[in-house]
C-alpha cells in the first residue's frame, strides 16, 4: 500500500523566477536551482500542476521522494516503511535528492553584491581565495606550534633520534609573507583590515590591553585605528615592563602619533638603558623627533636624562666632552632657526651649558649673533644675563637674580652695561636691553643714578612747553628715570616722570604709572 | 563701562561649549590623547561659569537647574573623573593611562605596603584638573564631592613629587625618578592639591618652605618670574608661582595674623613683578598679514616720535615675555596674577576688553589665540576668565552673563566655594574610625587570610617564572579567581 498523502494537494505558488529555471545558467544561484530541480525530477511538475494535476505515477513518485527527508520515513507504520523502501526501488529515482535553496545563504561580499548573483567564473575566483585563506591559516597555525614547541625544547622523532623543533629565520620571514598575504585576502574578499602588529609573528605572544572607555565620556577623541592598536600593545609592553628591540621601535611608532604622551619618554628611556644603546644614537633620533614636534616639552626631559646618563661615562675625555658640547650647540641653533624664543630650547640650554660648564666666549659670540639678528629677542638676552652673572667662576653659588653679587668683576659688570647701552642706542624704544641694564646695576651694586647721564639724553625737556617741548624718545629712559630721581631723593621730578608716562608717552599704563607715583610716598 | 561697549554674546559662546561637550574630537586630537582631563575640565567649567547662580542677573531659585550641566550629566562626569583615579592615589591624564587593576596595584611584603605597579601613570596636572572638576559637578553644596578620592594616598604621593631642591615634577616613576622640567606650573599645581585635600591636616605634607624657597628663586632680574631661576620671566609662570603662594596662604592656619605670609616670602619684590606684568599690555594694532594660523609677527614698538594726543580708542593686547606676540590667555595670565596681588586696577579694562571681544572673538563662539585664528577650548576658557577678572575689580560693572570668577582656582567663584566645602568635609572629624582609604581595615583582613605567606609564595612563584621566561603577570591571569590553584604545590612543581 502506498503511502496516504496527509497533507492534501496543495501546490506553493512558487516565485516564477526559480519555476523557470534557464536552460544554461548564467549565475551560481542558477545553477544551484538548476541542480535542485535535476535531483528532484518531479518537483517541477508539483509546483506547476499541484498534486492533482499530476499524473497518477508522478504523483506516487513525488511523494515518495518527499517521504526520503530527514525524518520523515519514520513517521510510516512499519509495513508503510516497507512499501515505500520497495517502490523507491523501483522507481529509480535519485536518491540524494538536493534540498530546496535558500535564496538568503549566499551572502553579501564587501560591495554588498549578493553572492549568488556572481557568474559561475566569478564564484570559482571567489572560491580559490577562501580556500587559500584557508590553507594559509592552517600554515600559520603549523608555524605558531612549530614555534612554541621550539621554544619549549621539544623533540621530535627523525629516525631513531629526537631531534629538537627549531624555528628559523627563514620559518620566520615566510610566515611573515604569508601573513601579509593573508591580510590582503581579508581585505579583498571582507574588507577586513588587519592591525599592523597583528601581522607581525614578532608580536604574537603579546596580549594587546585595549582601553576601556563609560558611553559618553568627556573630550572623548575618535582614535584612528592604528594608534588604539598601537596604543593597546602598548600599554601590554609597560605593564610588563618589557624592555626589548621590539619595545624601543614601539616607542617611536607612539611618539610619532601623540608626542606629548607622558609615560612613553621615560619607558623608552629606561629601555634605552637596559639595552645599552648608544647615547649619540637616541640623541640622533631624538633630533629628527625635535625638529618635526618644535613645540613638544617631553623631548627636552629625555634630552636631558639621556645626557645625564651619557655625561659621566666621558667625563674622563675632554676631547669628548668638548665634541658633544659642539654637537648639542649646533643642534640648538638648528632649532633656534626654527623659533629663536622657544622656552624649551633655553631652558635646555641653560642646564646644557651647567653641565657641561659652557661658560665661554663661544657662548656669548652666538648670543650676540641672535641679538644682533634680532636686538628684542629677549630670550637671547636672558640667557646673556644667566652666562654673565651665573658663572661660577665669578659669582656667588645662588646669589638671587634680583640682588647684587659682590664676587661678579668690575670688568665683567662694565662690559655688560656697555652692551645694553650700545643695543639701546640701535633702537631705543625696545625694552629688553633697558631691563638688562637696570639688572645689570643691580648685580654690580652699582647705583641706578650711574646711567643718569645717559637716561638723560633720550628726554629733553621733561614738563616743558612751548619753546622748550618736552621730547622722549624712549618711554623706558623716562622710566628707568623715575627710579634715578627717587634713589637721588627728587621726588618730585620723578613723579613727573611718572605723570608724564601717564599722560602722553605711555598712556595704555595709566593706572601702572597712578601706582607708582603712590610708590613713591 | 560706557554703552559703546562691545557686549559679551553669551549665547554664541553657550553654543560652543555645548558642541565641545557633546561632541566626539576628530582624529588629529590624538596628540591631545594625555590631556583628555584638562580638555575636559576647559569644556565642563566653562559651561559652569556662563550658567553659574551669579551669572544671572536675578539669583535662579534653583541653581542646579539653572545650570547648563545637567543633574545626569553631573553624574556622569563624576564617574568619569573617578574612573581616572590610580588606585594608588593621584590621577590619570586619560583612559589610555589606566591600566587594568592587577597592573597598577602590588603588595610590597617586605614593607607591607600597597604600591604602584605603575607609578608614572598619575600625573600633578591631571590630578589638579580631576579635583576641580569634582567640586565643579558636585550636585550638593560640595560637601560630598571628594567622597571617592584616595586622600591620603594622594597626598602621600604628591609627596614624592618633591625634589631635594622643592621644586616638583609631575610624574614618579617606579624607581623614585621624579619626571618632568623644573616647572613653575607643578609648584602651582601641587600648592592646589595640597590645600584641597587639607595635606597638613592629614599628616601628610610635603616641604612648603623649601617650595617657597624654590618659587622665590624664580623671580628674574627684570621682576618676572621663569619657569625656575634665572631663565626667562614670563607672565604664566608668574601666574603660578603667585597663584602657588596664594593657596600656600590660604591653607595656612595662622592666616588671620600673618595674612599673605607665603606671598611676601616667595616674590623678593612685588612691585617689580608689577611693573613686569603691567607691561605685558601693548596697543594692539591690526597687521596687514591675515594668514590664519600662522604666528603672527612680533608688533615692533611705537615710534614715540610720532605719537599723537589724538582719542583713537586704545585696544589692549597681552604677551607672555617681552618682544612677543598678543595672545589672548596672556590678558588672563596678568590679570588674574594682578587681581591675587591686589593691582588689579593696573589695567585699564576697557582695551583690555576690546581685545578679546573685537579681535580674539570667533565668529562661532569662543576666541582664538591670535586674532583672526580658529577658537580652541584653552583660549576660549581663559579668555572668558580673563572677562570675569577685570569684571571683579573693585568698581566695574558686572560682566553680563558670566559669573563670579576666583582667580586662583581659575573656576567660577561657586564652583570654588564647592571645593572649599569639599575640603572641609575632609578636615571635619570623621564619625567613625574608619580611614577612607582603608588601610585599618586591610591590615585585619589580610591577617585572616594569611596574606604575608601568601605573598612570600607568589613571589617564588614570580621568580620561578621569570626563570622559565614567562611573565608573571599574564601567568596570574590564567587562574581562575574563584577558584585559584594550590600555591603550595605550584611553586613546589
Ligand atoms: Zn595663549
Amino acid at each position: 500500500m502506498p503511502p496516504k498523502n496527509k497533507g492534501g494537494g496543495r501546490a506553493k505558488a512558487a516565485e516564477p523566477a526559480q519555476q523557470e529555471p534557464p536552460k544554461q545558467p548564467q549565475t551560481v544561484r542558477e545553477l544551484e536551482w538548476q541542480r535542485y530541480y535535476d535531483t528532484n525530477p518531479h518537483q517541477k511538475a508539483y509546483e506547476e500542476l499541484g498534486l492533482h494535476g499530476m499524473t497518477p505515477a508522478d504523483r506516487q513518485a513525488y511523494l515518495n521522494q518527499e517521504y526520503l527527508k530527514p525524518g520523515a520515513a519514520k513517521t510510516l507504520s512499519n509495513k508503510a516503511q516497507k512499501e515505500l523502501w520497495k517502490q523507491l526501488n523501483e522507481s529509480n529515482l535519485p536518491l540524494r535528492s538536493l534540498p530546496r535553496p535558500r535564496d538568503s545563504h549566499w551572502g553579501r561580499d564587501k560591495n554588498g553584491r549578493d553572492i549568488g548573483d556572481y557568474t559561475i567564473e566569478e564564484y570559482g575566483a571567489h572560491e580559490a581565495k577562501t580556500t587559500k585563506l584557508l590553507n594559509l591559516f592552517f600554515q600559520s597555525q603549523a608555524f605558531k606550534s612549530k614555534r612554541e614547541k621550539a621554544s619549549n625544547g621539544d623533540g621530535h622523532l627523525v629516525g631513531d633520534t629526537v631531534q629538537p623543533f627549531t624555528c628559523t629565520e627563514d620559518d620566520f620571514e615566510r610566515e611573515k609573507v604569508r601573513r601579509k598575504e593573508m591580510a590582503d585576502l581579508q581585505q579583498d574578499l571582507y574588507s577586513v583590515k588587519t592591525d599592523p602588529y597583528a601581522l607581525d609573528p614578532e608580536w604574537d605572544d603579546v596580549v594587546p590591553i585595549p582601553q576601556v572607555e563609560p558611553e559618553g565620556a568627556l573630550a572623548a577623541i575618535a582614535y584612528p585605528d592604528e594608534y588604539a592598536e598601537a596604543m593597546s600593545y602598548l600599554r601590554a609592553v609597560m605593564a610588563v615592563k618589557e624592555h626589548t628591540p621590539r619595545c624601543l621601535r614601539l616607542t617611536e611608532r607612539i611618539i610619532s602619533l601623540n608626542p606629548a604622551h607622558y609615560t612613553v619618554w621615560l619607558y623608552r628611556f629606561s629601555i634605552v638603558k637596559a639595552l645599552n644603546i648608544a647615547i649619540p644614537d637616541d640623541i640622533e633620533w631624538l633630533n629628527e623627533v625635535s625638529l618635526t614636534y618644535i613645540k613638544n616639552y617631553q623631548i627636552w626631559n629625555h634630552r636631558q636624562l639621556l645626557l645625564d646618563h651619557y655625561y659621566p661615562t666621558i667625563v674622563t675625555s675632554p676631547s669628548e666632552v668638548a665634541a658633544l658640547g659642539d654637537s648639542e650647540r649646533q643642534f640648538l641653533e638648528r632649532m633656534l632657526e626654527e623659533d629663536a624664543k622657544n622656552y624649551h630650547v633655553w631652558s635646555y640650554r641653560q642646564y646644557l651649558v651647567r653641565k657641561l660648564g659652557l661658560w665661554d666666549e663661544e657662548e656669548r659670540q652666538s648670543i650676540e649673533a641672535l641679538l644682533d639678528e634680532d636686538v628684542r629677542n629677549n630670550s637671547a638676552w636672558s640667557h646673556r644675563f644667566f652666562v654673565a652673572f651665573s658663572d661660577p667662576a665669578h659669582a656667588t653659588p645662588g646669589s638671587h637674580a634680583t640682588e647684587p653679587d659682590p664676587r661678579v668683576p668690575a670688568g665683567v659688570v662694565d662690559r655688560e652695561v656697555a652692551y645694553a647701552q650700545a643695543k639701546i642706542l640701535l633702537a631705543p624704544q625696545n625694552q629688553s636691553p633697558w631691563n638688562y641694564l637696570k639688572g645689570a646695576l643691580v648685580k654690580g651694586g652699582r647705583k641706578l643714578g650711574s646711567v643718569r647721564e645717559f637716561s638723560e639724553q633720550f628726554v629733553t625737556n621733561l614738563g616743558g612747553v612751548g619753546d622748550a617741548e618736552e621730547e622722549v624718545r624712549s618711554s623706558h629712559a623716562l622710566d628707568l628715570l623715575a627710579d634715578i630721581y627717587k634713589e637721588a631723593g627728587e621726588k618730585e621730578k620723578a613723579d613727573l616722570a611718572l605723570r608724564r608716562l601717564g599722560e602722553k608717552w605711555d598712556r595704555i599704563r595709566k593706572g601702572y604709572w597712578e601706582y607708582r607715583r603712590k610708590m613713591l610716598e | 563701562m560706557t554703552s559703546e561697549e562691545p557686549p559679551l554674546d553669551t549665547a554664541r559662546h553657550i553654543r560652543y561649549w555645548q558642541r565641545c561637550f557633546r561632541s566626539l574630537l576628530p582624529h588629529h586630537y590624538v596628540s591631545n590623547d594625555s590631556i583628555r582631563l584638562t580638555l575636559g575640565f576647559f569644556i565642563v567649567a566653562a559651561l559652569d561659569l556662563l550658567s553659574s547662580p551669579s551669572s544671572y542677573s536675578e539669583p535662579p531659585r534653583d541653581p542646579l537647574k539653572a545650570s547648563l550641566i545637567t543633574p545626569d550629566d553631573r553624574k556622569r562626569l563624576r564617574a568619569w573623573v573617578l574612573s581616572l583615579q590610580h588606585p594608588q592615589g593621584g590621577f590619570c591624564g586619560s583612559p589610555h593611562h589606566v591600566l587594568p587593576e592587577q597592573y597598577a596595584t602590588k603588595w610590597d611584603a617586605i614593607n607591607k605596603v600597597e604600591s604602584a605597579r605603575d607609578p608614572a601613570n598619575a600625573n600633578i596636572a591631571a590630578t589638579y584638573f580631576a579635583l576641580l572638576l569634582l567640586g565643579i559637578v558636585a550636585d550638593d553644596d560640595g560637601s560630598s564631592a571628594f567622597e571617592g578620592v584616595h586622600r591620603i594616598k594622594t597626598l602621600r604621593w604628591l609627596k614624592k613629587l618633591q625634589r631635594d631642591d622643592g621644586s616638583f615634577g609631575e610624574i614618579i616613576d617606579e624607581d623614585g625618578y621624579v619626571g618632568g622640567g623644573r616647572d613653575m606650573r607643578y609648584c602651582y599645581l601641587a600648592a592646589t592639591i595640597r590645600w584641597a585635600l587639607g595635606g597638613p591636616e592629614a599628616g601628610e605634607d610635603f616641604d612648603v618652605d623649601a617650595l617657597v624657597a624654590h618659587i622665590r628663586r624664580g623671580q628674574t632680574f627684570d621682576g618676572g618670574v621663569a619657569e625656575s631661576s634665572m631663565h626667562e620671566s614670563h607672565a604664566g609662570y608668574a601666574y603660578c608661582a603667585v597663584a602657588a603662594l596664594s593657596l600656600l596662604d590660604l591653607a595656612n592656619p595662622n592666616a588671620a595674623t600673618q595674612p599673605n605670609h607665603y606671598l611676601h616670602a616667595g616674590i623678593p619684590s612685588v612691585s617689580s613683578l608689577v611693573h613686569f606684568l603691567a607691561c605685558r599690555q601693548f596697543d594692539y594694532l591690526d597687521s596687514s598679514s591675515d594668514e590664519e594660523n600662522a604666528e603672527p609677527s612680533t608688533q615692533p614698538p611705537p615710534d614715540l616720535s610720532t605719537l599723537t594726543l589724538s582719542d583713537t580708542p586704545i585696544t589692549a593686547g597681552f604677551n607672555g615675555r617681552l618682544n612677543k606676540a598678543a595672545d589672548t590667555c596672556y590678558t588672563w595670565w596678568v590679570c588674574g596674577t594682578l587681581t591675587m596681588l591686589g593691582e588689579g586696577r593696573v589695567v585699564d579694562r576697557s582695551p583690555a576688553r576690546k581685545f578679546i571681544l573685537e579681535k580674539a572673538q570667533h565668529i562661532i563662539g569662543g576666541f582664538a589665540k591670535h586674532p583672526g585664528g580658529p577658537p580652541d577650548v584653552y583660549h576660549a576658557y581663559l579668555g572668558l576668565a580673563a572677562l570675569a577678572t577685570m569684571a571683579s575689580e573693585e568698581g566695574q560693572d558686572k560682566e553680563e552673563g558670566l559669573g563670579q570668577f576666583d582667580p586662583r582656582l581659575c573656576i567660577s567663584r561657586e564652583a570654588s566655594e564647592r571645593v572649599a566645602k569639599a575640603r572641609e568635609t575632609l578636615l571635619a572629624p570623621p564619625e567613625d574610625e574608619s580611614d577612607d582609604d582603608w588601610g585599618y581595615d586591610t591590615e585585619k583582613v589580610k591577617q585572616e587570610i594569611n596574606w604575608d605567606e601568601t605573598q612570600k609564595l607568589i613571589a617564588r612563584l614570580e621568580a620561578k617564572w621569570k626563570a622559565e621566561g614567562k611573565i608573571p603577570v599574564l601567568e596570574m591571569d590564567k587562574w581562575n579567581p574563584y577558584d585559584p590553584p594550590n600555591l603550595e604545590e605550584l611553586a613546589a612543581e
